[in-house]
């Protein structure tokens, strides 16, 4: 069929739009989940990885590294079709999920790690100097300035994050990109549909690509 | 987990399908890192243009790239290109997608290191008679890349990662061909579990030589 031929974008229905929109929930639900969690996780991470005690302070590596160097597919795979042979069974969406909180906290926490770390010495014996002690100094002091390098990498990770969720169509979930998938097929018109699919992925993500940009720029300071 | 037995001994008669999705995985990375490097370099150099338009284009262009995730870019070439009568290899869509990718982070590196060769540098050269192009040329590009090489090798790395999704378009390489033996052998744990292992070991051993390099080639501004 030739793309310049406009009946045939007659094909593409209302009912097809409502599944593409439908499935932008789920993408949108399970993004949102497994940041949660993988927020949540990766900063316990991250503040066990700044640790004084070298050995704890590694201890987070174990999980981390394999998360951060191999393909996400392949941990999602590995969970929903290699777990259930150990006897460790999930059902698609719980598989999803977990795989992606996960991800999410690995790279959450080397973020937490360098955010924490990248606060010069001087604010600690400033903030022991005036009389705090160590928990005061952590949270009045550093975790403040942290927490504001911390925010627009952690909007970048999280725009990532979102386009990592379209993997969980592979392991058969009703996602945005598996509902374009099918409503390509159907209708045979796939420039239409995954650009309709791409569109949505897009208005999502861009306003937060540009806070992100705009806080790195405001947040930025020197000591 | 209790009664299973971790069996690697019935993956050997694989041997040589595993081998056939290392090399074009292998075709997929190094394809993809010819394109996405001088594509992203283009785009840097258009990025820092006078030329709105060029500027506008390349704006435009990483934008779209790293707000839409690869797999339904990948899908919207796999299924659309027939349909402007087009008929290519899944390998070499996954090449030239995973290739157009890979250049917006590598147009925003190589944009970095550009800014970062000081005004002197182009001073000096319109001195010594140097025109606007060959100091681009001979005098800050090389200057450029050097700055930006080791963030372009943690591109390459992520794009080995990202190379595993051409698998969504029935492409045999390393993740499709993993999927295929986990049918056949019923040992999917196994399998993945060394997929997991290879790809870490793969990037260590990218990110070590990198860092040799990097620690030659390395030039303080």
């Amino acid at each position: 069929m030739n793309v310049f031929d406009y009946s045939a974008y007659a094909l593409f229905k209302w009912s097809d739009m409502r599944m593409i929109l439908n499935a932008t929930l789920l993408t949108i639900r399970v993004t949102l989940l497994s940041l949660a969690i993988g927020t949540a996780l990766g900063l316990i991470l991250g503040l066990i990885r700044c640790a004084k005690n070298r050995g704890l302070a590694s201890l987070p590596l174990i999980i981390m590294e394999p998360l951060r160097n191999s393909p996400l597919i392949v941990q999602l795979f590995l969970v929903y079709y290699g777990l259930p042979s150990v006897g460790i069974r999930f059902d698609a969406y719980t598989a999803a999920i977990l795989t992606l909180s996960l991800n999410t906290a690995a790279f959450f926490a080397v973020l937490v790690q360098s955010s924490i770390q990248s606060i010069p010495r001087a604010q600690w014996e400033a903030g022991y100097a005036l009389g705090h002690n160590k928990v005061s100094v952590y949270i009045r002091v550093i975790a403040m300035q942290a927490f504001r390098l911390l925010i627009p990498q952690a909007i970048t990770l999280y725009i990532s994050q979102l386009q990592c969720s379209s993997l969980v169509s592979l392991v058969s979930l009703m996602d945005l990109t598996k509902a374009g998938q099918i409503v390509a097929q159907k209708t045979l018109l796939p420039f239409l549909v995954f650009g309709i699919v791409a569109a949505i992925y897009y208005i999502v993500s861009f306003p937060l690509a540009r806070l992100s940009e705009y806080l790195e720029r405001r947040t930025g300071f020197n000591y | 987990m209790s009664g299973y037995t971790m069996n690697f001994r019935v993956l050997e008669k694989y041997t040589d399908m595993f081998l056939g999705g290392v090399s074009i995985t292998l075709k997929v990375c190094v394809g993809s890192l010819v394109i996405g490097f001088f594509l992203g370099a283009i785009l840097a150099i258009m990025k820092q243009s006078k030329s709105k338009l060029a500027r506008g284009i390349a704006i435009v262009w990483v934008d779209v790239l790293r707000n839409t995730p690869f797999l339904v870019q990948l899908f919207f070439f796999y299924y659309g290109l027939p349909q402007l009568g087009i008929y290519v290899d899944p390998l070499v869509v996954g090449i030239v997608a995973l290739g157009i990718n890979s250049s917006a982070p590598n147009c925003e590196v190589i944009r970095s290191g550009l800014m970062a060769v000081k005004t002197g540098y182009y001073e000096t050269s319109t001195a010594l008679g140097y025109s606007k192009f060959q100091t681009f040329l001979y005098v800050v590009m090389p200057i450029a890349l050097r700055l930006s090489f080791k963030p372009l090798t943690s591109n390459f790395v992520n794009l080995v990662l990202t190379s595993s999704v051409t698998y969504g378009i029935t492409l045999m390489e390393i993740m499709g061909v993993a999927k295929t033996v986990s049918a056949r052998s019923n040992r999917p744990f196994e399998i993945y579990l060394i997929l997991l292992v290879s790809y870490c070991a793969f990037t260590y051993f990218v990110s070590f030589v990198a860092k040799a390099i990097d620690r030659r080639i390395h030039i303080n501004l």
